[in-house]
């Protein structure tokens, strides 16, 4: 299922946001509408957590994490750290992260499995990541693109990467993360991918510009429309029957 | 060569044609792009187990998810970013135990200055012409501040102003001072300054900004005359202004200095402004200036009309890139300068004495009076001494002391010769010729004096330490500013002191930033630990050398790959331990019976491994659970067995 909202009247929610599939990061001092489209459709399995870091709104750049783990930058107050470890689940290991490139979100993609990262990262960062988040860790480009966390969103089903990312490159990639991939905009055509998209394994939510054409790439890349009910009377139907006989 | 001239000179008028263009320094050489081919190429196979950036092809997954951890993968990203080709591995490995993983390691470090970036903040900027002959002058002569360059206006503006039309104009304000002048062809047709006192010194800095605030305006007495002064400045550079306004109108360029609000309301302020300033011809000066008087406007004049001119390319990078020296630097040096430790003792500085500068700055014509009148002087003392016994011996005297003086001022001449000698000479970083020098040095001294001798020793390490320029810089900064290891190891083997500072508190160590200096420092260092005080001359003592490094990084090296090694190891017993359990797993019930009935025979002899009926794990040593004969690890799988399985009682 993938959802159209809006932090504030701007598009670029996965600024604002951080979705995986153990818990919802949301910056602070949204509208109310921006809230309630997250926990609306996430607060049954997740929570959903308003945070900030190191005193700014635009989380979901300055972080990266998945369902076993979150890396915060060194700039993260105390108190901040804090109230994310208290909302998080247990199972999910917070850590600050000494790094000089400090928006996390933008130099990190990763879905549960593999993360892919800046090729300038720092050594100690990435035994981090692959420690903290339990994840093989991958240096590469995209799009001849260093920043790709921003420029690619992952999910355990697969992914969506930079418009000019060339066909080699996304089979390479997606030979090597195990995810099918494509290669789409959002907003309208933005290409900042991960500025305008997040995502885990059953829900998206895009910015309120995106066309339906993208989003309908969103749905059936990330496998989102698959548990829709239609499938009960059809995918499901033969084995339903047999085993109420 | 490089050479200096003036940019009303003939011969720089013959260089500009129409070809001349803007050159840079650094990065001329014609980036050359390399499209990745498989962009191109249609592969009709789809090869998805391959790394398109280091061109190779895996087997297997494995293979593949290795390679990407590479360091040699890593390193090829880099290249396909900035459009180079790709490595092979082994040139990688040969590159990498050539010069180390620095390269690649962790973060990237900043941008370095590049001789470019030099250039641009000190106004300049570089022209080539046809034949090859670079000149460099400032930016401000021909381009306005956000001006574009093109090649078309280049030409035309040069010869605009410097050919043309050769009347220039430069007016300086600042603190109350006001300084204008208006030069044609190097000479100055009118000129002017004056001083008003609108700088309140005692109060600190000036106070026309707290007249605009309505309650808090100064009343007193210095307060009123300040504004009036301020009123009479700006009337009389209107004044001046406009009796000028004749010859500023055919003016070509139009410098000023007008630093602050309060400056620059003066000439653009008022209803009826001084200057447009939208004029095109507008430009600020370029550069640092000092109080504005008439021989500031000279040298700023001097300075702005001053060219360089290099024969190639390879000149001019080659000299700007030498005067990166401290003195090129000035605000880093008054940086430094300005945050005196008090507390601390500071090093003296040898102030000449004013009778010495005197007979110093006047080298020309009048010196012969001056020296004259000196050499009354004395002689008058020494009549008082010696009373008035006989004139004829005092005319002697005076006749006897005059070369004797003049012999003072060559000696002094001499050594400056002998101290710009020796600056050449480190400069080319020739020790040859530095080592004549030092013989020649020796020898002369023995012959010349003969009162005092002082020992080789003492006379060789005069020679080392001599103070060479005006900033207090040494033999070893000078070699350490030119970057000369040689006459570096050289000058430190014979006694030169690497802990005398120069006028900027500078160490010959802290003086560089060349790492190839420093090091030859560090190991002079390491290698006479007792010879001087190393913190006083800020060399390090206790780093690590770079084979020390190297031998480091050999042993990490080393010691990942034996990990890596065991690591494998451990996952092979893994697997085997898996691939047992398989097939295990994949008998039937029965052939697991006999299988254990098969290991319980044998178990009489040896040791025998046991393993749980239902998920194959092994349980020796165990207490097992049984149920109907079948062994299981624990309750659970026993449960889990019966339920898959259920006892058929009838």
């Amino acid at each position: 299922m993938a959802l159209r909202v809006q932090f504030e009247n701007n598009n670029e929610i996965g600024v604002f946001s951080k979705l995986t599939n153990a818990y919802c990061l949301v910056g602070i001092g949204g509208s109310e509408n921006f809230y309630s489209a997250f926990e609306g459709e996430l607060a049954e399995n997740i929570p959903v957590v308003h945070a900030s870091l190191a005193g700014c709104r635009i989380i979901g750049r300055m972080c990266v994490g998945n369902k076993n783990g979150l890396l915060v930058p060194s700039s993260t107050f105390d108190t901040e750290l804090q109230h994310i470890r208290n909302a998080l689940p247990d199972s999910v290991k917070v850590q600050r992260v000494e790094e000089r490139l400090s928006a996390l979100g933008n130099v990190i993609a990763c879905n549960d499995y593999v993360a892919l990262v800046h090729p300038d990262l720092d050594r100690e960062t990435e035994e981090i990541i692959a420690d903290t988040l339990k994840v093989e860790v991958f240096r590469q480009t995209i799009a001849s693109n260093v920043l790709v966390g921003s420029y690619c969103v992952l999910s355990n089903q697969g992914g969506l990467v930079h418009p000019n990312t060339s066909i080699v490159d996304q089979e390479e990639l997606s030979s090597l993360l195990q995810v099918p991939l494509v290669a789409g905009t959002i907003n309208r055509g933005s290409e900042v991918v991960a500025a305008g998209l997040v995502v885990n394994d059953w829900c998206a939510f895009a910015g309120m510009d995106t066309t339906s054409t993208e989003l309908t790439v969103v749905e059936s890349v990330f496998r989102l429309n698959e548990a829709v009910p239609s499938n009960i009377t059809s995918a499901m139907r033969a084995s339903l029957i047999e085993s109420m006989s | 060569m490089m050479e200096s001239t003036n940019i009303f000179d003939k011969k720089f008028q013959k260089l500009i044609d129409e070809t001349v263009k803007v050159i840079q320094l650094e990065k001329n050489d014609t980036d050359f792009k390399i499209e990745r081919p498989h962009f191109h190429a249609v592969k009709e196979e789809t090869e998805k187990l391959s790394c398109s950036y280091c061109k190779v092809k895996f087997d297997d997954l494995i293979q593949q998810r290795e390679h990407y951890k590479l360091d040699w993968h890593r390193y090829n990203l880099k290249q396909s970013l900035v459009s180079k080709q790709p490595i092979s591995e082994e040139e990688f490995f040969e590159k990498n135990d050539r010069d180390g993983v620095s390269s690649i390691s962790g973060s990237d470090s900043e941008k370095e200055d590049t001789i470019d970036t030099l250039a641009t903040a000190q106004g300049k900027i570089f022209l080539q012409n046809d034949s090859k002959t670079v000149f460099s002058l400032y930016r401000c002569l021909i381009l306005e501040k956000k001006e574009e360059i093109t090649e078309k206006n280049i030409h035309y503006r040069l010869k605009e102003t410097c050919i043309n039309n050769t009347q220039w104009c430069i007016l300086m304000l600042g603190g109350g001072h006001f300084a204008g002048a208006i030069f044609q062809n190097n000479a100055p047709i009118l000129h002017k300054t004056f001083h008003c006192y609108t700088v309140r010194a005692g109060q600190g800095g000036s106070q026309s900004s707290r007249d605009g605030r309505s309650n808090s305006q100064p009343k007193s007495a210095g307060a009123s005359l300040r504004r009036y002064n301020e009123q009479a400045l700006i009337q009389h550079v209107k004044g001046i202004v406009e009796v000028w306004s004749e010859e500023i109108k055919k003016c070509s360029l139009i410098s000023y200095r007008a630093s602050g609000p309060y400056n620059r309301a003066v000439l653009f302020g008022g209803n009826a402004p001084l200057l447009d300033r939208a004029d095109p011809r507008l430009r600020t000066i370029p550069f640092s200036t000092r109080r504005a008087t008439y021989t500031e406007v000279q040298r700023v004049y001097n300075v702005l009309t001053s060219i360089q001119i290099y024969e190639s390319l390879d000149e001019a990078q080659l000299h700007f890139g030498k005067q990166k020296t401290p003195e090129t630097d000035p605000k880093k040096a008054r940086a430094k300068s300005a945050c005196i430790n008090r507390a601390k003792s500071r090093e003296r500085v040898d102030r000449p004495l004013p009778v010495e500068e005197l007979s110093d700055s006047s080298d020309c014509e009048d010196l012969n009076d001056s020296t004259y009148e000196i050499v009354e002087e004395t002689v008058d003392f020494k009549e008082l001494l010696e009373g008035l016994e006989d004139t004829r011996v005092f005319a002697k005297k005076s006749k006897k002391k005059k070369p004797k003086k003049s012999k003072a001022k060559k000696l002094r001449e001499k050594t400056e010769l002998y101290k710009k000698k020796i600056l050449d000479v480190l400069f080319q970083g020739n020790l040859v010729i530095l080592k004549e020098k030092l013989e020649e040095y020796l020898h002369k001294d023995q012959n010349e004096d003969n009162e005092e001798k002082p020992s080789p020793e003492q006379l060789k390490n005069d020679f080392f330490n001599e103070i060479l320029d005006d900033s207090g810089n040494s033999l070893l900064h000078v070699a350490a500013l030119n970057e000369h290891e040689e006459i570096m190891e050289y000058l430190l083997q014979n006694g030169a002191d690497p802990c005398r500072k120069n006028k900027n508190q500078h160490t010959a160590y802290t003086c560089t930033q060349s790492k190839e200096i420093r090091d030859v420092l560090r190991k002079f260092a390491r290698d006479n630990p007792e010879k001087y005080n190393y913190n006083k001359a800020q060399i390090p003592i206790n780093t690590l050398t770079e084979d020390e490094i190297a031998d480091k990084k050999r042993n990490q090296r080393k010691l990942k790959r034996e990990k890596e090694k065991e690591k494998k190891k451990e996952n092979e017993v893994k697997k085997k331990e898996q691939h047992e359990k398989d097939r295990f797993l994949q008998l039937s019930d029965r052939e697991k019976r006999a299988l254990a009935a098969e290991r319980r025979i044998l178990n009489q002899s040896g040791v025998v491994i046991s393993r749980c009926f239902l998920c194959a794990s092994d349980m020796s040593g165990k207490v097992p659970f049984e149920y109907l004969g079948n062994r299981f690890c624990s309750i659970d799988c026993l449960k889990a067995h019966r339920l898959q399985s259920p006892l058929v009682l009838s």
